[in-house]
């Protein structure tokens, strides 16, 4: 069932076990979930099924540190949520993501990777995935890995007609809930606010924030906030270590022959660090894109390794003469050293229509991170120079130290941690269930609970999770 | 501190140009030895 308000989904008289908030990757999947296990579930979306500015506008805030986009562009309001500008990139966090490293303080899940496989099958068929290929090691430092481009599933369209006929799972858009209330052991309902005017207080026996990686921090902080502590009972480490991908353009090679490797449908293909690599470097998780380079610079380039490596230069040139296309622009995403310091904070000037405060994010990128993109890219120039697969040019800003730059892709519009999965009371907000710590019926859904973010798209593994808290919470509900 | 003796002082001396031989001893460059130039990362054979 699908509800255009909440005043609509009232005289329905639904009465669900659980109250997903937020219709993204992890919502639909927990509720598709749950639905199918014949429990009934109500689903909030704060937007409708169509993108609004007057819904985007609650997505407003400020950002203190390093550039980073504006927060209303970054993710999107409405059924489906940000899949909705999703690139459809999959990859699954790597088994070393989940391992904590020495070399990396606050690393490590309190799962590792075989907790996810079991459903990988599910997620497969959710995000319309093709088998990933094993890994392929170049050298015992960079890894040939896999990043499959999907048909870039839009969950409000592709479930809309199941949510609609599902006796079991409802759905209110345009409802946006604005708080939980708690009592420091259980979430006693949530406040709403519906079609621009307060909606009043909606109960559940259990709660799952599924908002995204920035609003599901914001959502817990005003919560706790007004409950006095009652919903996120251990706060210490809420809205705390979030990270993104960082990405810039970092250079470029010229291939021996760049049939070498398979490449995607975008001329692409992807390497990344073995482990003991970046042990040995003590460098974090990265992901270089080496995409095909048009032709003029080639030339470019070659004239420019001519100054250095005049036989190298002479050899590539007597290539080209072949018609071969053999360079390539490097890109590199790296992942970010999870710090306390990067954090969400609930803004002390700005509110929405609704009088929540604004996100005021705090984002920096830090000398390890700066260390990875440098060391990164010279362990890959190394591989190909070694194995004579080509050489690679690290571009000058890099190699100087210079500023990052402001007119590049900056990052990947991926929002991970602020609710993070963990033991420590302290440094996590939730358990390994996804159950926030001290509290009896409230879970996170979202890459918000990720503990590292690893080198790759998070949409996948926030698919997996999602199938895993689905699993598990219908379980907990059955009892 | 003790104070060296000339004897010393004097065998340091002849020492130190044969220390210096061993210093200046040319090293054979790697054809294979990773070298980055311009931010090029290249074998030192492409430099030939």
């Amino acid at each position: 069932m699908i509800f255009d308000s909440y005043e609509a989904y009232k005289q329905a008289g639904f009465k669900p076990k659980a109250c997903i908030l937020g219709s993204g990757p992890a919502g639909t999947t927990i509720a598709r979930k749950l639905g199918a296990a014949g429990i009934p579930v109500v689903v909030l979306e704060a937007g409708s099924r169509e993108f609004s500015d007057e819904s985007q506008d609650f997505y407003r805030g400020k950002t203190v540190g390093d550039f980073y986009f504006d927060l209303d562009i970054t993710r999107l309001r409405f059924m489906g949520g940000s899949s909705n500008h999703w690139a459809g990139w999959c990859r699954v966090l790597d088994k070393q993501d989940f391992e904590p490293k020495a070399w990396a303080p606050d690393t490590g899940w309190p799962i590792s990777r075989a907790d996810i496989e079991p459903y990988l099958a599910e997620v497969h068929d959710i995000l319309e995935l093709p088998d990933f290929r094993p890994d392929v090691p170049v050298s015992d430092d960079i890894r040939w890995v896999q990043l499959i481009k999907s048909p870039a599933v839009r969950f409000g369209e592709k479930f809309a007609d199941e949510l609609d006929q599902s006796k079991n799972i409802a759905v209110v858009l345009n409802t946006y809930a604005t708080e939980l209330i708690g009592d420091g052991k259980r979430v006693t309902g949530a406040k709403l606010w519906s079609n621009g005017q307060e909606a009043g207080t909606l109960s559940a026996d259990y709660f799952v924030t599924c908002t995204g990686g920035l609003e599901n921090s914001r959502l817990l902080l005003w919560s706790n906030q007004r409950s006095n502590g009652g919903v996120v009972p251990n706060a210490t480490a809420l809205g705390r270590y979030w990270m993104e991908h960082p990405t810039f353009e970092g250079g470029n090679a010229i291939l021996a022959n760049y049939s070498e490797f398979e490449v995607d449908g975008s001329n692409e293909a992807f390497f990344s660090p073995t482990l003991a690599a970046m042990e040995r470097l003590q460098i974090m998780n990265f992901g270089i894109r080496l995409i095909e380079s048009p032709y003029p610079n080639v030339k470019k380039l070659i004239a420019d390794l001519a100054c250095t490596a005049p036989n190298m230069a002479e050899w590539m040139s007597s290539q080209l003469d072949q018609k071969l296309r053999c360079a390539a622009q490097l890109y590199v995403a790296w992942e970010q050293a999870p710090l306390a310091s990067n954090q969400i904070e609930l803004s002390k000037a700005d509110v929405d229509h609704a009088g929540v405060p604004r996100i005021e994010l705090h984002w920096k990128k830090s000398p390890l991170e700066r260390r990875t993109l440098l060391e990164g890219l010279r362990l890959f120039g190394t591989t190909m120079a070694q194995k004579n697969l080509g050489r690679v040019r690290i571009d000058d800003w890099i190699s100087n130290g210079a500023d990052y730059p402001t007119n590049e892709e900056t990052a990947g519009h991926h929002h991970m941690g602020g609710t993070r999965m963990g033991t420590d009371v302290l440094k996590s907000v939730v358990d390994a269930n996804c159950k926030v710590h001290g509290m009896d019926n409230l879970y996170v859904g979202g890459s918000s609970v990720f503990c590292t973010s690893g080198q790759c798209n998070p949409t996948t593994t926030i698919t997996a999770l999602a199938c895993r808290l689905g699993e598990h919470l219908g379980k907990v509900i059955a009892v | 501190m003790k104070r060296m003796s000339r004897r010393a002082i004097v065998q340091a001396l002849i020492a130190l140009p044969a220390l210096s031989l061993f210093r200046n001893r040319p090293v054979v460059a790697e054809p294979d030895e990773i070298v980055e130039i311009n931010g090029w990362i290249l074998r030192r054979s492409d430099l030939a």
